[in-house]
């Protein structure tokens, strides 16, 4: 398969105006392992994502992915696979087609378009506009585009949002397994209870600084997951 | 293997004009402008205009009956413009820069995209406007008061029009980014400002340069000239054609740089 890609964040900092969203955050991600990165809501997990996607320009630090900066990657749809917020479809395309424009973009047949469509469990929305999907459905065309160069590396912020049981059950096999295969995988979320049994590492997050970045099994030792986090972001709350 | 070439990129944009309905509309639009308008012109006689003007069995009255066309050009820019910016509005922007970071690789898809179908657009303005001057004299029984030559020449020339205003669409799009922004921008521009423009003494001097005196030059015609000559008593000369063809061309380069240069470092969100 692929070799195995490491990511490395160094000293990202990003303001928007008065706040301060990420300040010096550093940390790095391997391969073969569910890393979660968690913190309560506004901690900075999305802004650093977007940092280390390329999307948001941060104002010091560097976000690499084998050494190379995202927007320096040859290919990059084909290395990482990036699922963010899940309300960026046309509302007027169809599962399908939204899948067939990114598709072309990397050079990938349709019958990869199938594939994903399999994958993900929409193979029977395909052909509906977006505009009518649920959440769920949009989250999981989401995991499709993510999908679609069969990356080494998968990035996904809060990927279980609106996803149902069964879909959530879905998504930590199919991502365990994904590490298992050698790829890294680094999940944003705020849901403890997921994470607990979802990751083998765990980032910790809070206003905007990382506070703890160790294996689940040393830093829940003795606690729950759930214990430990409210612990960190409680002493300094 | 399979880097991200311009061929793929190109594709993809062009996939993406075709999955929405707004294409469509493309076609019928272009009908309208060559073709309903000119066919009205013609069967109306400009000679019957308040005031009159000269019938399209001169060279002056074809070419002001085809002059029309270039008003018209608001259609392919909203078109260009809306290319670009419902990737902001519906933020598929991001999954599009997440599958080519460099970012200026992708508006030149874009342009080039667009570049095609407003090329295609400017062929059915011009087929169908021939077709509606030729069928629409024949009915009256009216010779063409201009050679066949001449009328393809100023046809050629709208067609490239209606590409370089794509294009222009495509890069306002890219600088502005908000929807309602930009087709308000556009709206008020081509059919205010210029307008405007062409009739205020000192301005009137830049208005041969502006993209509207620049398409009139084409057509060596122009109702604004004619509006000028009513309100100011002295006309601005237009361009020669080719002149008037290379301020367009140069039109069409800036909006290019400025579709390529604009979302460089600019964070999405
Ligand atoms: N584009 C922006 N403009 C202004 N402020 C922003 C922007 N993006 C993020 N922020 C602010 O930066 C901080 C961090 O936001 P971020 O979205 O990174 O947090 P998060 O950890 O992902 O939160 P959540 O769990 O709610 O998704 C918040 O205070 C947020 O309001
Ligand atoms: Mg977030």
């Amino acid at each position: 398969m692929h070799p195995p890609h490491r990511l490395e964040i160094r000293g990202l900092t990003k303001r928007f105006g008065p706040v301060a969203a990420v300040t010096d955050v550093g940390f790095a991600v391997e391969p073969g392992r569910v890393t979660g990165f968690l913190g309560p809501n506004g901690s900075g997990k999305t802004t650093t994502l977007r940092m280390l996607l390329g999307l948001v320009e941060p104002d010091a630090g560097t976000a690499l992915v084998n050494g190379l900066r995202y927007r320096e990657l040859p290919d990059p749809a084909r290395t990482v696979g990036a699922a963010l917020e899940a309300n960026n479809f046309h509302p007027g395309q169809t599962g399908r087609d939204h899948l067939r424009i990114y598709a072309a973009m990397i050079g990938s047949p349709d019958s990869r378009v199938d594939e994903v469509l399999s994958l993900t469990g929409i193979w029977d929305a395909a052909h509906r506009k977006t505009g009518g999907y649920s959440t769920g459905m949009r989250q999981r065309l989401n995991l499709a585009t993510a999908m679609l160069g069969e990356p080494p590396v998968l990035v996904l912020d809060e990927p279980t949002n609106g996803l149902d049981p069964e879909g959530i059950a879905w998504l930590r096999r199919f991502l365990k397994e994904a590490a298992a295969e050698g790829r890294t995988v680094l999940v944003a979320s705020h849901v403890l209870s997921e994470a607990a049994q979802l990751v083998d590492d765990v980032l910790v997050m809070h206003r905007g600084r990382l506070l703890a970045a160790a294996p689940l099994t040393e830093l829940a030792a003795g606690t729950t997951l759930e214990d430990a986090f409210l612990n960190l972001t409680g002493a300094l709350a | 293997m399979n880097r991200l070439t311009s061929t793929h990129l190109i594709h993809a944009e062009l996939r993406r004009l075709l999955a929405t309905s707004l294409w469509k509309w493309g076609p019928l639009a272009a009908v309208f402008s060559g073709g309903a308008l000119t066919i009205l012109c013609v069967l109306v006689g400009p000679e019957n205009f308040d005031p009159p003007m000269p019938g399209v069995d001169t060279a002056a009255g074809v070419r002001l009956v085809l002059s029309m066309i270039g008003l018209t050009v608001l259609a392919p820019a909203l078109f260009g413009a809306l290319a670009v910016t419902s990737e902001y509005r519906h933020r598929t922007i991001a999954y599009t820069f997440l599958f080519a970071p460099k970012r200026h690789r992708i508006l030149g898809a874009k342009l080039a995209a667009y570049g095609i179908a407003g090329l295609v657009y400017g062929l059915i303005v011009a087929l169908s406007a021939a077709a509606a001057l030729y069928g629409g004299a024949a009915a009256r029984g009216i010779e063409i008061g201009a050679s066949p030559g001449a009328v393809a020449g100023i046809l050629a020339g709208l067609a490239a029009a209606m590409t370089v205003y794509t294009v222009i669409g495509v890069g306002l799009g890219a600088l502005i980014q908000n929807q309602t922004a930009t087709l308000i921008a556009l709206g008020a521009y081509l059919y205010m400002v210029e307008h405007t423009l062409a009739i205020i003494p000192g301005f009137n001097l830049v208005y041969p340069f502006l993209p509207g005196g620049a398409t009139a030059a084409l057509t060596e015609s122009s109702l604004m000239s004619e509006a000028a000559v009513e309100v100011t008593g002295s006309a601005t000369p237009l361009l020669p054609p080719l002149i008037g063809a290379a301020v367009l061309l140069a039109y069409a380069l800036f909006a290019s740089a400025a579709a390529v240069l604009a979302p460089m470092r600019r964070d999405v969100a």
